[in-house]
Formats: C-alpha cells, structure tokens, sequence
C-alpha cells in the first residue's frame, strides 16, 4: 500500500493531479515529479486536487511552490480544490501561505477559477 | 528369472524390415557371469535413487556390461501412444531432442508394440524411424521391452558403431538389465510423479503465503501454517495495509487438494488483494471475488473471511462467506463473534454477502481459523470451538494465540487436512506516549498514526490533534534531516497530558544547525504556529524540542 498516491487526467485543457492518501518527506519528491510530468505545454494550468488528501507536510508545501514556480515560468495557472477543516487546509494556514494561493473548495469551482483566467 | 514374455508369441516378422525377433535366451549367460551382472544391475543401492539417477547409472552399467556405443531407455507414455527418449548415452540428442516414437512403428516402436527383443544387424537397411540413429552411424542395434506386472513401460536399447551381431549372450544381459531395471524404474517413475506434484504444490503454497505478516503502529499479527502429511490443501491467509491507515486480514479455504488448489488459491489471494487496497468494504470485496470466480473455466469454491480493522478507533468490519466465525480473546470478553449464515464465494450465482462491526477494545486479538484446526472425527464441531477458544482466551498477543491455538489443537501424528491461522492483535494504548524511532522518513507516518491514536485515547478532539500531529511530524523530520550521526540514528518522542495541557518533546542526537533552506524554516514554522509554547534546546547530547498545547475538553 502506497502511502500517496497522485492520479492525472485533463479536463476543460486544465491537468488536475489528485492526490490520495498521505504527502510527507518520504513520497512528497516523487508525486511532485509525478505532476510536473504529467502537465503538458498545451495546458492552462494545474488544478491541484487535495480535498481527497489525509495528510500534508511542510515538504508537500514546498511542492506546491516548486509546482507554482514552474508553471508561472510557462505562464500557466495553479489552483487548489482544498475543503475547509481539512488537515491540508490546516497545513497551509498554519504556513502562513493560505493568502499567498489561489484556493477553491471544489475541483468544478477549481476548473471555473481555470476557464476564468489568471487574477 | 523370467522376461515378460510375447504376448501370444512373436509375430511372424514383416520381411524387408531387416529386423530379428529374438526369443528369450537367459540359458545363455553362465551362472557367474550371471551373478555378476545381476548383481550390476540389481545393485540395492539402485533402489535408493530417484529417476534421473536411477536411468543414468543403468545406462552405465548396461554400456559395461554388454561393451555398447550407445544405450537408450525410452519410456511408455500411454495416453500419446508413443515412446519418449527419457535417458540416453552416446545419443543423448535423442532426449535432448525429446524424440517420441509411435508404438507398432520402427525399432522401438515394435519392440514395444510386440513386447519382444528385436535385433538390427544393419541400420542402413532397417526399417528405422527415428533419424538420430542414422545421423549417429549407429550400425546395429538391439532392443528389449521393459515390462512389469504385464504392463510395458518402455524399451530399453542398445547400439554399436561397427556393425556387430548381437549374441544370445547380449541378448541375455540386456534382458536381465531390461527385467531387474523394469520395477525400478516404474517405482521410482510413480514416485517421481506423486513427489514432483506433492513439491510442486508445497512449493506454490508456500509461496503464494505472506513470508512476513505486515504490521503497523497499534496492530501486531501472527499466523500458522501447516500443510496436510499427504497432501497439500488451499488454506492461505494474508495482512496487508490499506488506504487510510487501515488493515486487512484474510483467511480462505478453497475447496478441493493439491496443486490445482493451490494454483487457484494463489488467483484468489491476489484477486481479493487487488480489491481490497482499492478501498472496496470487506463484502463489496467478497462479492467482486465471488463474480470474478464465476468467470472462471472450472467450477471453484472457497470459504473466505475478510475483515478490515481501523486502527484509530478499533473498529473491525466483517465478512464471512461461509467461513467458521472468528475468536476475539486476550480481553475481559473473550467470545466467539457469531457470522451470519452465507453461502461460500463462488457456491451460487449472484450471491452477496453482509458486513458486521466489531469493536475491539485495546489488547484484544482476533483469531481467524481454518477447519483443519477444529474438524476431528467424532467430535462435534462446536466442541472442538470451544477449546480453541478456551485455549486462546487468555492470550495477551497474535503471537500467543497463535501458539496457544496450536499447541491445544493440532493433534499429533499426520494431519488429515491442512491448517491455517492467522490473529491480528489490536494493541493496547498506553497512558505515556513514548517511541524511538530511526531517523527515516519512511517511518512519519507510523510516528503520526501511533500518535494519533494515543491522542485519542487521551480525548483529545479532532481538531487538536490534527495540529499536534502536524507539529510532531515537522519536529521529527527536523530531526531525521539532522540526523548526521554515522551509526544509525534515532530520535526519542514522548508526549504526556497533564489536565488541559498536552506536552510533545522530539528529542534527538544531533545538533540542530539554524535552518537550512526555505523549506525547513517552514517546517519550524509550522511548529510554532501550531503549538502554544515552543522550547528549542541544545544540549551536549543532541537537540530536545518541547512543544506544548492547550486542548479543548472533547465535549461528552
């Protein structure tokens, strides 16, 4: 049993990553790898999907910024599908970066967020 | 001595064939002579050996005895009708190449056909099928059946590069050979066969079964195998973890022996595996197994009991597809858990299966069992049940239920059928959180769900723990990444609560340089977000973390 998994699929030109189970030091490296793979130049951005994610460590937090970095340089969009009171929720509050990310609290209002274009 | 005789005599030989049909002619050998090769080739260490080795030294000793270019034994398969090459010296391309021979056709064919010596003086002018005895230059041959009890099983040839014309003293050793070699060979032949399925099966078996039980913070399990004397069976049992910290536990028992068995067992295995970690619940799992063994090509049948076990709350989620009721001991209840009435997985179409919690209280096991532990003749079911479960009441692991389980049941001597155990233990929390724990990041989430779990056993909500938890794992992997010790590290975490207060400290042996990187200035920032009070310390030893936190009372 893997301790996270990241599944991709495109949707509305945007690649949303799910991912399931727990992101910490040991797996975050690998599912960020995973996604930078996945999203091709066509693309208008990334919905990162964690409202199925149990756990997020402060190296999931530096893949989402490794994440937004790369794909500002491409000139695509990031948005998170987080649910409230969730421990990822939790995660990006207690690091002070909640404000600093464009977060949904679903993968449809993600998509929205997408089709509408950059703030 | 006698060599299996013709039936009804030797045929009249078709002419052109340029072959001889020999009569027995044992009167031939001088009574020395005979001993010694009757002792050669009915030397008891010969009945020692298995089939490989018992045709190879036979073919040394006959090339001996009779000063042969080449011996060939050839043996019997009687549902293709034809001979196949099984030893061969001087024309080992012969089994190389698995050469078959029709029975009634050429040499050997005949020679088995008829069950009589033949004798070719000329190979190039004799009816020969097979073409590795041109290609060798094989001048001459001579053949024997090789007979038991009145049944062939096989040809046993010899062969000369020069042409040679084979004596009736030749013929006399090679029947002698062919008549001690016979019983031998067909013992060792049989043998050979019930052994290689019987390893065949044991092989599969114990290959298809978990070598190492997983197991995980708050879970211990244990398990017992013990094949059939005679035969192997299709019990296997498997732990695996699952999504969101969970653990399944399996126990089956397919119907039926040996290795189909076992072959199929092993599908049913990997299939409610593969089911299962897709976070299917315990009868959604039955069920899909159920349909994919409907599927299959030959009627199959198993009992199964699949139960997925939370280790947060305790709680165990139950299917039984007509599987014998499972055993919670080591607590203040210990009980037999009564399944409901169900049908085995693969019994009826369309079938389904219902789904029982069970909560286990800290410290109780679950025993999960085959019916080869409790199924003796003349002794009611329920009987034998019960001293499993007296026997296993009492037991404080999986470990020891296991052990006690077996110790009070299996009987001794051979074992009718096979046995299968398997306990999951859902261990006791105790009132002082304490871990060592090697510095490898792997090991987070066991530090994060032991936490957790003592957590909650403290009444800590939700909400709160979900910080603390966060705050611990950043602590830790502060200390894994400092870990710069050259024996393998650890670090030491310990958590008390004293009224509404709960206080974490990480303690480790390394010296905590001023953070490295964004990302670790992060991690302690984390930290200090979410907890009230956060003392960093370095000491001679290493760097000591405390954290402390006010916690709500968890309402009720």
């Amino acid at each position: 049993m893997n301790l996270g998994d990241v599944q991709l699929k495109t949707q509305d030109s945007m690649v949303i990553a799910r991912l399931t189970g727990e992101i910490d030091l040991s797996n975050a490296q690998g599912v960020g790898q995973a996604i930078a793979r996945g999203i091709t130049h066509e693309a208008l951005g990334l919905v990162l999907d964690l409202t199925g994610l149990d756990f997020l460590d402060s190296a999931g937090v530096q893949l989402i910024y490794q994440l937004r970095r790369d794909l500002r340089a491409r000139g695509q969009d990031l948005i998170l599908a987080i649910s409230d009171d969730s421990a990822p929720a939790d995660t990006l509050r207690l690091a002070g970066i909640s404000s600093q990310l464009r977060i949904r609290k679903t993968v449809e209002e993600a998509l929205a967020a997408g089709a509408a274009g950059p703030e | 001595m006698s060599v299996g005789p013709p039936r009804g005599g030797a045929p009249p030989f078709p002419p052109g064939t340029g072959q001889v049909v020999l009569e027995p002619a044992e009167a031939e050998l001088g009574p020395t002579e005979q001993m010694r090769t009757l002792y050669r080739l009915s030397d008891p260490a010969l009945s020692e050996l298995g089939l490989d080795e018992l045709l190879g030294e036979l073919l040394v000793r006959v090339q001996d005895a009779l000063s042969v270019d080449t011996v060939a034994i050839l043996l019997y398969d009687e549902e293709a009708q034809q001979l196949v090459a099984r030893a061969a010296k001087g024309i080992e391309e012969e089994v190389e190449q698995g050469v078959r021979v029709p029975i009634g056709r050429g040499f050997a064919g005949r020679i088995a056909a008829e069950r009589v010596a033949i004798f070719v003086a000329d190979v190039d002018h004799a009816d020969i099928l097979n073409p590795i005895l041109r290609q060798k230059r094989i001048r001459s041959l001579l053949g024997v059946p090789l007979i038991v009890e009145g049944d062939l099983i096989g040809v046993l040839h010899v062969g000369s590069l020069k042409p040679r014309t084979f004596g009736p003293r030749d013929v006399a050793v090679l029947q002698l050979a062919a008549a001690r070699a016979a019983p031998g060979i067909e013992r060792a032949r049989l043998f050979s066969a019930l052994e290689y399925e019987h390893h065949a099966a044991m092989i599969l078996q114990r290959s298809l079964l978990p070598k190492h039980l997983v197991e995980g913070p708050g879970i211990s399990a244990a398990a017992r195998y013990m094949p059939a004397t005679h035969e192997v069976g299709g019990d296997w049992y498997d732990v695996f973890p699952l999504p969101h910290g969970r653990f399944g536990v399996v126990i089956g028992d397919v119907v039926g022996h040996g290795l189909p068995a076992a072959a199929l067992m092993g599908q049913l295995r990997t299939a409610l595996h593969a089911y299962a970690i897709l976070d299917h619940s315990p009868a959604g799992t039955l069920e899909l197994v159920d349909r994919l063994m409907q599927t299959l090509p030959a009627p199959a049948m198993a009992t199964v009991a699949y139960a997925v076990l939370d280790p947060d709350t305790g709680v165990l989620r139950l299917a039984s597809a007509g599987h014998l009721p499972p055993l919670v001991v080591g607590g203040e209840n210990p009980r037999l858990l009564g399944v409901a009435a169900a049908p085995p997985l693969g019994a009826f179409p369309y079938a389904s299966w219902e789904e029982q919690h069970i909560n286990l209280a800290p410290g109780e096991t679950i025993v999960f069992y085959t019916d080869g532990l409790v199924e003796r003749p003349g002794v009611p079911l329920m009987d034998s049940i019960d001293r499993l479960l007296e026997a296993t009441a009492e037991a404080g692991s999986a470990e020891e239920a296991c052990r006690r389980a077996a110790e009070n049941l299996i009987p001794p001597g051979r074992l009718r059928d096979d046995i299968a155990i398997v306990a999951l233990n859902y261990g006791p929390v105790p009132s002082e959180f304490q871990m060592r724990v090697a510095a490898d990041p792997n090991l987070l989430v066991e530090v994060r769900r032991d936490l957790r779990r003592w957590l909650r056993s403290q009444g800590v909500p939700e909400t709160d723990s979900r910080e603390i938890v966060l705050a611990v794992n950043e602590a830790c992997a502060n200390a894994i990444e400092h870990a710069y010790s050259p024996a393998p590290a650890e670090f030491d975490l310990a958590a008390t609560r004293d009224g509404d207060a709960v206080t974490v400290t990480v303690s480790d042996r390394g010296s905590w340089r001023s953070p490295r990187g964004q990302n670790r200035g992060r991690g302690l920032g984390i930290v200090e977000a979410a907890m009230d009070d956060v003392k960093i310390g370095t000491t001679d030893n290493g760097t000591v973390v405390r954290m402390c936190i006010k916690v709500a009372d968890e309402p009720g």
